[in-house]
């Protein structure tokens, strides 16, 4: 496997009155260039999962894979697996510490050691990926951009590693619609054109159902759900048992086929419902 | 969430200790700091010290609590003991290696002394975790409402402790969810001289404070809807009361300074 | 029902700009604003980031006082300063942060603050809690830390401590923005409870178009000022005014517009889902 786990269990706290197990024996793996959806209400374990996936947490038992192997435990090791794996956190903008967007997106190539010309490239790179004109922005101070320029660039901070994996915790968390939107889009992009492996902890369907290729769902802690993401979102009355909400579109798709009409329900974005519907009209006159 | 912040953390129980006035509590605490202080025989701190593990028996809180609230300052308690036997002389010689000697004053004053510390401790222990740290400021806080007349405002100040204690679990997630999104992006906050550890410190401290105000901020606006001001009388969903269980150890309490100043212990 | 809806909050000519410290230059928050809230409706206050729309809620509990042109609330002037304790009851506010507005170190005291506050004696303030704690299903989490609480439940805290003040009204300042669906629902229904069975007001900012269809009536505001108001019916529908306004339509109105462009014959108010999948399957059946 790519990346992924094997009875990955999490305790926090263990051996007090207060341990709580937040991961129990999850196993999953993805292929390389995937783009993933790690999925659950709140409290199911999809934060602490990925914080393992970069080394941040150790497991409790079981064990955490990239590129085939068990991911190393010594300061050097984990070092190296940060520049490969990246991990962009919610909220990323509130990590803001310098005076100007340069210094932010540059503190994680500066963090590796590079030079200062390669450093300049990663950053100029960095914005350029996230839909940012470097010159533009790179000598304003990160507080004056908008709350959805704040957000790219704290995703910008993170791709200026140059990771082969780029993990992302609630990315859209506190976005507009169109913020969102924006945000998939660009990671969907560069899954297809630069091969990044992208996995999102997500509770929000809407926008980004349509770009997985895998969806693994957790619940308290366990893994309930894994596989291709056309056939796992099909589960209509599972997901939302578990609190989750298919796109608003796919309802409406399920709506019509319950009363009978001849409609898939494998469909997640407006323009693919629409098409869909209108096979109907196809058919005959309306 | 680091294990090690038991010292000081309240656990919940429903004891007689647990149940107990947080004022008396606090009122006793200072008592026995008093009465320990002031003890002159052995004989005396023995007794308090036995005094100390019952009601520790009685508040049902597992003793590896206090074992583990003593660890931090058991270097203290070497270093102290250490002090007291090879420095105070008097009495029989018991020892000699060279010119050090170790004499039985120095051994009767270092268990004294260190013997005390630790029924402190106890007592100090017994308190914290048996009363919630909201119960203890505010406890704190009514022995402090005369300062009010000389125009310090300790409604106030209590209000900030509250609030201080609301948000600890808080600010420490955060900081620790910081140091973790910092370090994904290749921050070592570990190794170098104490000049490079200081400064890979800012891009924890700056959010932090950063978040912090504007923490502040919010709250203090939700504060304000709520109807909260500042100067204005407010009242608590939950007043002291004294109960017979505090009828019962305010009279323990007075039995025992009776008993150590009767026999001046 | 012949009697006029009785008012619960007034805005006449309102303005507020926000002070800035230089002259010239700061555009205002709010301008020109005339608008009603009554008695038991449930309004959604929407608009794009910068329109003001927080800033309108504020100006209704006085936390701000205007710069222009006056508030009411139950007839009472916001910008009195004896005036203002009696305001911030009626209208309780909730915020977007879930975890900046609860301030107690438990769910019961934090409920209690503002009953704190008005100073009432401790047994009717322990009365008045445990009453909100059993109507919004809270008894199990009273004694609870609030960082022990998800999203969703620090929220419906949030309303406890508001619902104990027994207001006529509640605002909401993006209260679901940070929860995920299971919060989301268990916050939108538990107000929409209290707005149908209790009578009390609701002005709700959303950017959640679907959340906006609950309403009575939807309020736009773009850039300070007030542009369109209407049942739900008529403005969520409105798809040129929300899309110039970068704002979406509920999923089934943009459904609806694509197919009517499509040659589906669909009722020009549609504005639920099922009504959408009530329309298709009627056509489906008549040819």
């Amino acid at each position: 496997m790519f990346i992924g786990t094997e009875k990955l269990t999490h305790t926090y706290m263990p051996g007090t009155p207060f341990a709580t197990e937040a991961l129990d024996e999850v196993s999953f793996s993805l292929k390389r260039g995937e783009f993933a959806l790690i999925i659950g209400p709140s409290g199911s374990g999809k934060s602490t999962l990925v914080q393992h996936l970069n080394g941040l947490l150790r497991p409790t038992s079981g064990r955490v894979f990239f590129e085939g192997q068990e991911i190393s435990s010594d300061k050097r090791g984990l070092l190296h697996l940060r520049r490969r794996i990246g991990l962009v956190f919610q909220m990323p903008e509130e990590q803001f510490f310098s005076e100007s967007v340069y210094a932010e997106v540059a503190f994680a190539p500066h963090n590796l050691g590079l030079d200062e010309s390669e450093i300049k490239n990663r950053v100029k790179d960095a914005l350029g990926k996230v839909g940012l004109n470097a010159e533009q922005l790179q000598d304003r101070h990160p507080f004056q951009l908008s709350a959805g320029q704040k957000r790219l660039v704290a995703v910008a901070a993170v791709l200026s590693l140059n990771p082969e994996v780029l993990i992302l915790d609630e990315p859209t968390a506190g976005l507009d619609p169109a913020g969102r939107r924006n945000l998939f889009d660009l990671l969907a992009m560069l899954n297809r054109d630069s091969g990044l492996t992208v996995i999102i902890s997500t509770h929000h369907l809407d926008e980004v159902a349509a770009l997985a290729d895998r969806i693994i769902v957790l619940q308290h802690g366990r893994l309930v759900l894994e596989g291709v993401a056309k056939e796992i979102l099909t589960r209509r009355q599972q997901l939302d048992d578990l609190g989750l909400a298919l796109p608003a579109v796919t309802e409406i798709l399920h709506g019509l086929a319950e009363r009978g009409l001849p409609v898939r329900t494998d469909i997640f974005t407006l323009a693919g419902a629409r098409a869909e519907i209108n096979k109907l009209k196809g058919r005959r006159e309306l | 969430m680091s294990s090690s912040i038991t010292l000081g953390q309240y656990l919940p129980g429903t004891s007689p200790i647990h149940q107990l006035n947080p004022r008396l509590k606090i009122f006793t605490l200072f008592l026995m700091l008093v009465l320990l202080f002031s003890l002159k025989t052995f004989g005396g701190l023995i007794g308090l010290f036995f005094i100390a593990i019952t009601l520790i028996a009685s508040a049902k809180v597992p003793f590896r609590y206090f074992l583990r609230g003593l660890r931090p300052i058991l270097y203290i308690f070497i270093f102290t003991l250490v002090i007291y036997l090879f420095f105070t002389k008097g009495g029989i010689v018991l020892l000699r290696i060279g010119f050090i000697t170790v004499e039985s004053e120095g051994v009767r004053e270092g268990f004294f002394v260190i013997i005390r510390l630790i029924t402190l401790v106890l007592f100090s222990l017994l308190v914290t975790l048996t009363t919630t740290p909201l119960s203890l400021t505010n406890a704190m806080g009514h022995f402090l409402k005369p300062l009010r007349y000389i125009g310090l405002p300790t409604e106030e100040v209590a209000m900030i402790m509250a609030i201080a204690l609301r948000f600890i679990p808080t600010l420490m997630e955060e900081s620790q969810r910081l140091m973790r999104a910092q370090v994904s992006r290749g921050a070592d906050f570990e190794s170098g001289s104490i000049f490079r550890k200081a400064k890979s410190l800012v891009p924890l401290i700056v959010p932090l404070f950063i978040s912090a105000f504007r923490r502040a901020d919010e709250l203090a606006l939700a504060m304000e809807a709520r109807g909260y001001r500042i100067g204005a009388k407010r009242t608590r969903m939950y007043e002291d009361v004294i109960a017979p269980g505090d009828w019962v150890a305010i009279a323990f309490v007075l039995a025992l300074l009776a008993t150590v100043l009767a026999f001046s212990l | 029902m012949f009697s006029r809806p009785e008012i619960i909050i007034e805005a006449r000519d309102l303005a507020y700009t926000y002070y800035s410290g230089e002259d010239a230059d700061s555009s205002p928050a709010l301008s020109g604003i005339n608008l009603a809230v009554y008695r038991g409706e449930y309004v959604a206050l929407i608009g794009p980031n910068g329109s003001g729309k927080t800033t309108l809620l504020k100006l209704f509990n006085a936390l701000l006082a205007p710069t222009d042109g006056e508030v009411r609330v139950e007839g009472i002037s916001t910008v009195e300063e004896e005036n203002i304790p009696r305001i911030r009851r009626t209208c309780g506010m909730i915020f977007q942060n879930p975890d900046n507005q609860l301030v107690a170190t438990t769910v019961e005291e934090d409920i209690a603050f503002g009953l704190e506050n008005l100073a009432l004696p401790s047994a009717e303030i322990r009365q008045k809690v445990g009453d909100v704690a059993r109507l919004l299903g809270l008894e199990d989490l009273l004694q609870q830390p609030p960082h022990l609480l998800s999203g969703g439940e620090k929220q419906r805290v949030a309303i406890a401590g508001v619902l104990a003040m027994q207001p006529g009204c509640i605002l909401m300042d993006e209260p679901t923005s940070m929860l995920d669906p299971a919060g989301r629902r268990d916050v939108i229904d538990t107000v929409c409870e209290l707005n149908r069975n209790r009578g009390i007001a609701v002005v709700h900012v959303t950017h959640f178009p679907e959340e906006a269809v609950f309403a009575g009536r939807v309020i736009v505001l773009n850039q300070g000022r007030l542009i369109r108001q209407g049942p739900p019916e008529e403005v969520l529908t409105d798809l040129s005014l929300l899309h110039d306004l970068g704002l979406q339509g509920p999923a089934a109105v943009e459904l609806a517009a694509l197919l009517r462009e499509d040659g589906f014959s669909l009722q020009p108010q549609l504005l639920h889902r099922r009504e959408l999948v009530n329309s298709l399957c009627s056509l489906e059946r008549k040819s």
